[in-house]
């Protein structure tokens, strides 16, 4: 017994030494590595103004009250009646996507941005005339390598540069 | 404190160095506990009473948000109560897609677990290890759903996207290399003799305890009990496929892990059998594509990503009753959904795994001493927001 546990003592160091000079790194190095998301990623939401037949079923559809319609001003004292188009509050967004699946025109997209920071929580509404202009851009410090995760048999995953 | 008063209580959380916000209180005396109470509830979410005023759809994400790493398992149960209801099938290729998230699901679930255990024995390495490996699993399900853990994926009627490019050669690589890893995971942690003799006989459950117990999943089957509801009442695309129920004989912490490293092999099994059975076809049911304009209907063709027909927004389940039961990775969870035909379930039941082993802490705790508590806390894979809803 107490060899048989010497043995795997030995084992379990050799083990780790193994790793330890074997370089098997799983780390992502955020922010001077920023990975690339495959396509269909759920990040935020971009929203085309001309397409869109301000039916509604976005807010309807959102669980968590991100979604919402709000008045349109100009188009509402245009056309002399409330007109309504859908802003989001990403202070509520779970990003679980139903807004953009249940769109019928396609006028909600997704983007691949998820990592963007505000100062405050009222920057973090985007009512209809600023949900148009499209996401805010991710700031960084310098700028970051962007890479691809690349699934690998013998290492898991491998951070590959994108050109 | 006098001299006859031997018994001293010792509160263990509700921030404690483990997973979740729990509160033990303990009673030793000495180094042995007499009694452990843990006091649940720091984390209630009140799912269940949300349920009843949010409509069919929008209770996809809310029923995900109490377990962390086993999302699927309650979408998947919810979702297949409220077909009971609606009396819908999802097509066959939409039936593997969920066995595929599932068990995708079930392997990085386990990781989590046993990253946790891992760390709470002291064994740091086997927790950077386990968290570092769920990462590819993440990466799979990620690429396959459009998000890491919360994936939403499974919707009435089928799931929302099909597998894309060259998705099969990425699962192939990621369960060749957990079938490259696993020898190093025995070496360095479950045959480490500091693992062992932390483990080994300490927590033991007795297969009678544990039926009488109700305790379910994994820790079940650890006292040898072949219970997994993937055989006993089989969903999805279970049927079809071929595997065994893993048991273990000991019943004690060790026997706990192994059972977990056991069905990450059965489910890289599972998961190789789907990928070569898993027909063509559509993802969702006829009466839903049917429901969806024709010009999205083909960019849902081309792209192989659902749009959801508009009767989803307000989706109607007639009244009645219905049960759905699922094999999650921490056990087993059942949903009970009962309609008025409202917009809104009249009532949600939510039982999750982890509240049914809650009552372990009792029961396996008494006269251990105080430095097994976080190893047999870390073998129930005991998940609090689980167990508190």
């Amino acid at each position: 017994m107490a060899v048989e546990r010497t043995i795997r003592h030995i084992k379990a160091l050799a083990t780790g030494a193994k790793y330890m000079l074997g370089g098997h790194r799983l780390t992502l190095m955020y922010p001077d590595d920023v990975q690339e998301f495959p396509d269909g990623y759920r990040g935020m939401i971009e929203y085309d103004w001309n397409t869109c037949i301000k039916c509604g079923l976005c807010a309807m559809v959102c669980p968590a009250d991100a979604m919402k319609m709000y008045v349109s001003k100009e188009e509402s004292e245009e056309g002399k009646r409330p007109v309504r188009r859908p802003g989001i509050n990403y202070t509520r967004c779970i990003f679980c996507g139903f807004c953009v699946d249940i769109c019928p025109t396609n006028s909600l997209k997704f983007t691949k941005v998820h990592d963007v920071a505000f100062y405050t929580f009222e920057e973090q509404i985007f009512p209809p005339e600023k949900f148009r202009e499209g996401v805010p851009k991710p700031q960084y410090d310098k700028k970051p390598r962007r890479v691809r995760a690349i699934l690998d048999e013998r290492r898991g995953i491998r951070y590959e540069p994108v050109e | 404190m006098s001299l006859e008063e031997r018994e001293l209580e010792v509160l263990i959380g509700p921030q404690h160095p483990a997973s979740g916000h729990m509160r033990l209180v303990a009673k030793i005396d000495g180094d042995v506990v007499v009694e452990l109470r843990p006091n649940i509830g720091y984390v209630h979410r009140s799912v269940e009473k949300l349920a009843e005023v949010k409509k069919y759809l929008q209770i996809i994400p809310l029923v995900e948000r109490p377990s962390l790493a086993d999302t699927t398992a309650n979408n998947l149960t919810y979702v297949m109560a409220v077909e009971k209801l609606l009396g819908i099938e999802p097509p066959p290729r939409a039936q593997y897609l969920r066995t595929l998230l599932a068990e995708i699901n079930r392997i990085h679930s386990h990781f989590y677990g046993m990253g946790i255990h891992g760390v709470m024995i002291g064994s740091s390495t086997a927790y950077m290890w386990c968290f570092g490996d769920r990462e590819p699993l993440i990466e799979l399900a990620q690429e396959l759903t459009g998000a890491r853990l919360t994936y939403s994926y499974i919707v009435p009627g089928g799931v929302r996207r099909d597998l894309p490019q060259g998705f099969e050669d990425k699962v192939e690589k990621v369960m060749r290399y957990l079938e490259n890893r696993m020898p190093d995971y025995f070496d360095l942690y479950f045959n480490n003799p500091v693992t062992r003799a932390r483990l080994e006989g300490v927590g033991v459950l007795s297969r009678e305890d544990a039926i009488r117990l109700g305790v379910a999943g994994p820790n079940l089957r650890a006292s040898g009990v072949p219970y997994d509801v993937r055989k006993v009442e089989p969903y999805a695309a279970y049927p079809e496929l071929d595997f065994e129920v893993v048991t273990e004989e000991a019943g004690d912490a060790f026997a706990r892990v192994m059972v977990r490293v056991r069905e990450i092999q059965e489910s890289i099994k599972i998961i190789r059998q789907v990928l070569k059975k898993i027909p063509d076809g559509p993802i969702l049911n006829e009466k839903y594509m049917k429901m969806i304009p024709p010009n999205l209907r083909k960019q849902v063709e081309e792209t192989g990503r659902i749009k959801f027909p508009g009767v989803f927004a307000n989706l109607r389940v007639p009244a009645g009753e219905a049960i759905a039961r699922v094999e999650g990775g921490r056990g087993e969870v059942i949903f009970h959904i009962v309609s008025d035909g409202k917009m809104s379930p009249y009532r949600m039941r939510m039982v999750t795994p982890s509240f049914r082993n809650v009552i372990l802490f009792e029961h396996l705790t008494r006269g251990v001493r105080v430095a097994d508590i976080p190893a047999i806390y870390g073998s129930l894979d005991y998940f609090p927001p689980e167990a508190d809803r």
